[in-house]
């Protein structure tokens, strides 16, 4: 019965395939078949995250989250009277976590057995919410420890320190667990209205990687209870001005002192294959200034003006974007400077440059169907967006310095840009 | 040439070097591991830690960093990592070649040859002047291990473990840190690190490992290739690991600006032991702090709210075990008191079947899971030499499944605590 409800998609040249589906509660999900493994994963995500503060249900009034909800939220799944989560898994073998970020909460497993029962459980565990004054109260203690672990990391501190001059409003200046203050906050209501909200089955996607029949993976998910309905109304500043502030900088006792500097996206993308294009088209900039192979790169090293600490990254969401540099440096308005030299000056590249990280690419989409973790958590991202399998390879050919350049150009911009400074 | 079997992989004799290898379908990549061990000392560590950057900032034939960043971009993103690792009192110098294989790509290019030869430039052509590797780069190098040795603080979990660990091996081999330690950098001149690395090349024992999509003919050409490139060799064995009679416990407390303690117990098992009671020693690791099931998670972290996290985990080439806990300083003692009542309870058998079930299901799982990628599959393979155990995955499951009550609290019963760190956080409202 489940079969005719697959759509196949194939890649001839890698000889793999990725079948998708919906389950009876609406809930997209995705079958990557992979006998020649032993392992199954399988990935629950779920589009909710640290930046999801305000948010209407059905049309109701505009409700308003502390900091730190999703991630205790988290947190909590793993309790029930009935369901004593890592025993379940553990007794199988089965690795089992998750994580939180601004735009998405994740849960998985992965094992080689009792891939059903796994399954089963992973499903119940999304589906509904054991929550007791106690239990909320008892696990406010654990999270506030978390938080006081990532307090110690200076590159933490740094890059929330960063958020917070990029945006004046948006919610990802906060961090994502919250604060030790925030998560006072939270009691067992609000816990439940967030639940409610979020864990639906139009907000959430599974994903499954490995030796199974596809079928009994679609017959599962139509078993479970999932609540159905929308996401709901997301109530979020756009925050596209330009940043708060220029310079910050955060006190803490460091053996080396941290620069940040940051550049904050002043356009949203809803469009989510748009959005994809985008977020390429950054990383192959920033890769071609700032990666191993970058002539620049050597010279502002060979230079002295910073070391291999130096790493950047973007995070690209519906609601912000923003590209981050961070390295060691006791000479922060050096490396300040030779940064906005190489990111805010136009490309100096050829078609041969875009053509090597085109052939790297391709070797790394390759490499993903040699882990059933990275197909899962791929395919669950894209299954929660909505966008088709096997698209990387188009849209990287697709790709051309002019596009790499517009997007330099409108990232890098000194009027969107903030630093701190962490020591 | 002659062909054996070890731990599941074939394994031949090229040039006098071992190769294990694994030629297996299932995979899309192919990898190639080669390993050089030598006696980890105060002297050579500095000299060997800042050989990996050095090796990737240029060859004969692609003369800095960029043109070789860019060659392993020509060959899709072919990877060629050097690394240095502190194995027990051992050093190694290991690199690892990552090649998608030929067939999936256009033209079918020789991925494993291709990426096997800049693997041999890369360690046995770097860009040297009079024998020795740059000024220019031996100091930039040195500047940077220098400054990472500094950022070692920022880092307090890591931080803590190595203090611990220096402290509790005073005197032993093992109280060498990998990077051999700040003052030791510091008198680095340019010409050791290229007699460092003769050093590995000529006394160091090596082992190559291979897994993945690849012919048995074309991996054998590439690594006799490979062998040829290196100088001639004399292999010096490695001495085993220094053992301590039980002693009395230590402890040291630090203070240091944080928001969250770090305590660490660096605990020894006594006495040699044969491969069979270190699975049950696993074992027993695994239902004390290995897992979320596990005893410190479920007691100190769950129930009693005194850390984060809270775990265990086993050195097997020194023979030790490590317990760590995050937690706010007043609840140390605390912490302390559930750890050793934890042990005891094990020592006493006071545990039930299932907990020993949790903790062999995921022994098992690991193991037969490494079954999945080419890494976890070297890794298993020059594991098990390094131990000089020939026993394949599905062999060790089998060893495990005949771990009973006796041999946990036998294994309980050899642990001995000797060393207690507090890097005591003095921020956070913490008493």
């Amino acid at each position: 019965m489940t079969k005719d409800r697959f759509v196949r998609h194939a890649d001839p040249i890698l000889g793999e395939e990725v079948l998708v589906a919906r389950a009876a509660s609406g809930m997209p999900v995705r079958v990557v078949p992979t006998a020649r493994f032993r392992d199954v994963c399988a990935v629950v995500s779920v589009g909710y995250g640290s930046t999801d503060l305000g948010f209407a249900v059905d049309g109701g009034s505009v409700h308003r989250s502390p900091e730190g909800v999703a991630h205790f939220l988290e947190h909590k799944l793993f309790e029930d009277q009935d369901l004593h989560v890592f025993e379940r898994f553990g007794k199988r073998g089965a690795r089992v976590n998750a994580m939180t970020g601004f735009g998405r909460t994740t849960y998985y497993f992965q094992a080689g057995t009792a891939f059903e029962a796994n399954l089963e459980d992973l499903l119940r565990l999304v589906s509904r919410a054991h929550l007791t004054p106690e239990n909320v109260d008892k696990e406010r203690g654990i999270i506030a420890q978390e938080l006081r672990m990532y307090e110690d990391s200076p590159v933490y501190r740094g890059f929330f320190g960063l958020l917070g001059a990029l945006y004046a409003e948006h919610p990802v200046r906060h961090p994502v667990g919250g604060t030790v203050e925030s998560i006072a906050d939270i009691d067992v209501e609000e816990l439940l209205a967030c639940f409610g909200a979020f864990y639906r089955s139009g907000n959430m996607a599974l994903a499954v990687a490995g030796p199974v029949e596809p079928d009994r993976v679609l017959e599962l998910a139509d078993a479970a209870a999932i609540p159905t309905g929308a996401a709901p109304e997301r109530f979020c500043p756009d925050d596209l001005g330009r940043p708060m502030e220029r310079r910050v900088s955060v006190s803490m006792e460091v053996a080396r002192p941290r620069f940040l500097l940051g550049y904050k996206d002043r356009q949203l993308v809803a469009d989510p294959e748009v959005r994809l294009r985008r977020d390429l088209a950054t990383r192959v900039c920033m890769d071609l200034i700032l990666g191993a192979g970058s002539d620049a790169r050597e010279e502002a090293q060979r230079s002295g003006a910073f070391d291999d600490s130096m790493t950047g990254s973007y995070l690209g969401e519906a609601r912000f974007g923003t590209a981050a540099l961070v390295c060691e440096t006791e000479d922060a308005p050096r490396v300040e400077a030779v940064l906005r030299e190489l990111l805010e000056r136009p490309l100096d590249v050829r078609e041969a440059d875009l053509e090597r990280i085109r052939r790297r690419q391709l070797g790394s989409l390759v490499r993903s169907f040699d882990s059933v973790q990275s197909l899962a958590f791929g395919q669950a991202e894209e299954a929660l967006l909505g966008i088709a399998p096997f698209g990387q390879l188009a849209r990287m050919q697709a790709l051309s310095i002019d596009d790499v350049e517009a997007r330099r150009a409108e990232l890098f911009d000194a009027e969107s840009s903030a630093t701190c400074q962490v020591g | 040439m002659t062909q054996s079997v070890f731990a599941g992989f074939r394994h031949v004799e090229v040039g006098g070097v071992p190769l294990l290898f694994a030629a297996d379908a299932r995979f899309k990549t192919a990898r190639l591991v080669v390993e050089f061990r030598r006696p980890l000392t105060a002297l050579d560590a500095a000299s060997r830690a800042v050989l990996p950057g050095l090796l990737l900032l240029g060859t004969e034939v692609h003369p800095d960093r960029p043109s070789l960043a860019r060659r392993m971009d020509e060959l899709h993103g072919a990877v060629v990592v050097p690394g240095t690792t502190k194995v027990g009192e051992t050093h190694v110098l290991r690199l690892v070649l990552d090649a998608v294989a030929g067939g999936f790509l256009p033209g079918a290019p020789d991925q494993l040859g291709d990426g096997s030869e800049l693997l041999a430039e890369i360690l046995t052509r770097p860009r040297l002047v009079a024998g020795a590797f740059p000024p220019d780069r031996f100091d930039r190098e040195r500047r940077q291990l220098q400054d990472a040795i500094r950022a070692e603080r920022d880092d307090p979990g890591r931080y803590a473990m190595s203090e611990a660990l220096r402290r509790a091996c005073a005197g032993e081999p093992m109280e060498v840190p990998e990077h051999g330690g700040a003052d030791a950098v510091a008198g680095l001149d340019a010409g050791m690190p290229a007699v460092a690395l003769q050093d590995f090349l000529v006394r160091g024992e090596a082992l190559l490992c291979a897994c993945g999509a690849f012919e048995e003919a074309e991996l054998l050409a590439a690594v006799e290739r490979f062998v040829h490139a290196l100088p001639e060799r004399a292999p010096v064995r490695c001495p085993e690991p220094v053992q301590i009679s039980r002693r009395a416990a230590r402890a040291e407390t630090d203070d240091l600006s944080l928001r969250q303690s770090k305590l660490v117990q660096v605990h020894r098992f006594e006495g040699d032991a044969q491969p069979d009671e270190w699975l049950a020693r696993n074992l027993m690791v695994g239902m004390l702090g290995g897992s979320p099931s596990s005893r410190l998670f479920r007691e100190v972290r769950e129930r009693l709210s005194l850390a984060y996290y809270a775990s265990a985990s086993v050195d097997r080439h020194k023979g030790l075990m490590h317990v760590q806990v995050g937690l706010e300083r007043k609840a140390a003692a605390a912490a302390r008191e559930q750890i050793a009542l934890q042990i005891d309870a094990l020592r006493a058998g006071r545990f039930d079947d299932a907990e020993l079930d949790i903790a062999r299901a995921r022994l098992v799982e690991g193991i037969l899971g490494v079954d999945d990628a080419a890494a976890s599959r070297c890794r298993f393979a020059m594991g098990q030499w390094a131990l000089g155990i020939d026993r394949d995955p599905r062999a060790a499951v089998e060893a495990c499944a005949r771990v009973g009550r006796t041999e946990i609290v036998a294994a309980a019963e050899s642990l001995w605590l000797d060393f207690d760190y507090l890097l005591a956080g003095t921020e956070g409202g913490e008493a």
